[in-house]
């Protein structure tokens, strides 16, 4: 029946509470902005490589901030000072808060042993765009990475952070990976800690 | 009665530092909180066993002085906050209270995008909402 199980109405709509509003951004608001950000540097730059550095800074900046805000959101808050920690907390509250899910994994590289990876199956920064042939191997995700590195500068991790397309069988687009390579600095602290592979 | 904030940067570089008094000198205050970095150093690099566990934000009373007390405050990204006061019956809640919005406010204005991380903040909304807290952090400890 009309009526029945709804809220309390309020016969006039000033009375009404404000709404919270969603914490949310429209998907096509942020990639309208993005492609504005990568056409933008493409007129300034004259190769890929350049391309690559001024998107990593843009996102190094946005990953600086989000660790400040995150921090102070969470609630009952510790510092990491453990390397499995901090990129746990990379792949999954930045993640969340980011882009809406947590990442799909988090792998421990097995040539190096500073080298970490996570991987996702399609950026959301990548999803509206595709790499002309002739621009070879750049990949939007520098953003991302930036993002990444700006969040483990400012926790005290330096690290480069580069982002590849990693072709799978069987899909049609490549998947993306996040490496992550630790400073040396920061492997001094115990190692035995940092041995685990983590499939999420 | 709050004497001055701090804001100290990772690297111990003043960031912000506001005084609420006009009798003392900038410069005294100054030195009571270049000293207290060094308790907070203390505090972070030799964690004690028995004492608060080493990942905690609010680091508390670092240390009193002839008539004056300082808390401290460490952020994720090694950024300090130090609260230099002369009230002789200040309650823990307060001041972490006291931290939180502070913290608030200064997420807010790192936010900018046209402050530089490592420079000194120079947000005027920064300066009002920190005098806006001090001042009813005096309200609540008088009343």
């Amino acid at each position: 029946m009309i009526g029945v199980g709804k809220i309390k109405q309020y016969s006039n709509v000033l009375d009404k509470p404000l709404s919270k509003g969603k914490q949310e951004v429209s998907l096509s608001a942020f990639a309208f902005l993005f492609s504005e950000l990568v056409q933008y540097n493409q007129t300034q730059v004259d190769n890929i490589a350049e391309l690559e550095r001024r998107l990593e800074d843009a996102g190094y900046a946005v990953g600086a901030r989000v660790l400040e805000l995150l921090c102070h959101r969470e609630k009952g808050n510790r510092r990491e000072t453990r390397l499995l920690g901090i990129l746990s907390f990379v792949h999954s509250t930045v993640w969340k808060v980011l882009f809406g899910k947590v990442a799909d994994s988090l792998e421990k590289g097995t040539e190096h042993e500073d080298e970490y990876m996570i991987s996702e199956k399609e950026l959301l920064v990548n999803r509206f765009i595709s790499i002309p042939k002739d621009m070879g191997t750049f990949n939007c995700g520098a953003f991302v990475a930036g993002i990444v590195r700006g969040v483990l500068d400012g926790a005290g991790f330096p690290a480069v952070v580069t982002a590849h397309f990693v072709p799978v069988e069987g899909q049609q687009r490549p998947r993306t990976t996040i490496l992550i390579k630790f400073a040396e600095e920061v492997l001094i602290f115990p190692p035995s800690l940092v041995t685990v592979l983590l499939w999420i | 009665m709050i004497v001055c904030v701090a804001v100290v940067g990772h690297q111990n570089n003043p960031l912000y530092i506001q005084s609420f008094t006009e009798e003392d000198d900038a410069l005294k205050l100054h030195h009571i909180v270049h000293c207290s970095l060094d308790v907070v150093d203390e505090r972070v690099n030799n964690p004690k066993k028995s004492g608060p566990t080493l990942n905690e934000t609010f680091l508390g009373l670092l240390y009193p002085t002839e008539n004056y007390k300082v808390y401290g405050y460490l952020t994720n990204t090694k950024v300090k906050f130090i609260l230099v006061t002369t009230d002789l019956d200040v309650r823990d809640a307060d001041v972490r209270n006291f931290f939180r919005r502070f913290h608030a406010a200064y997420v807010d204005a790192v936010s900018n995008p046209f402050h530089i991380p490592g420079k000194k903040i120079t947000s005027k909304t920064f300066s009002e909402r920190v005098s806006a807290i001090v001042k009813s952090f005096g309200l609540s400890s008088a009343g």
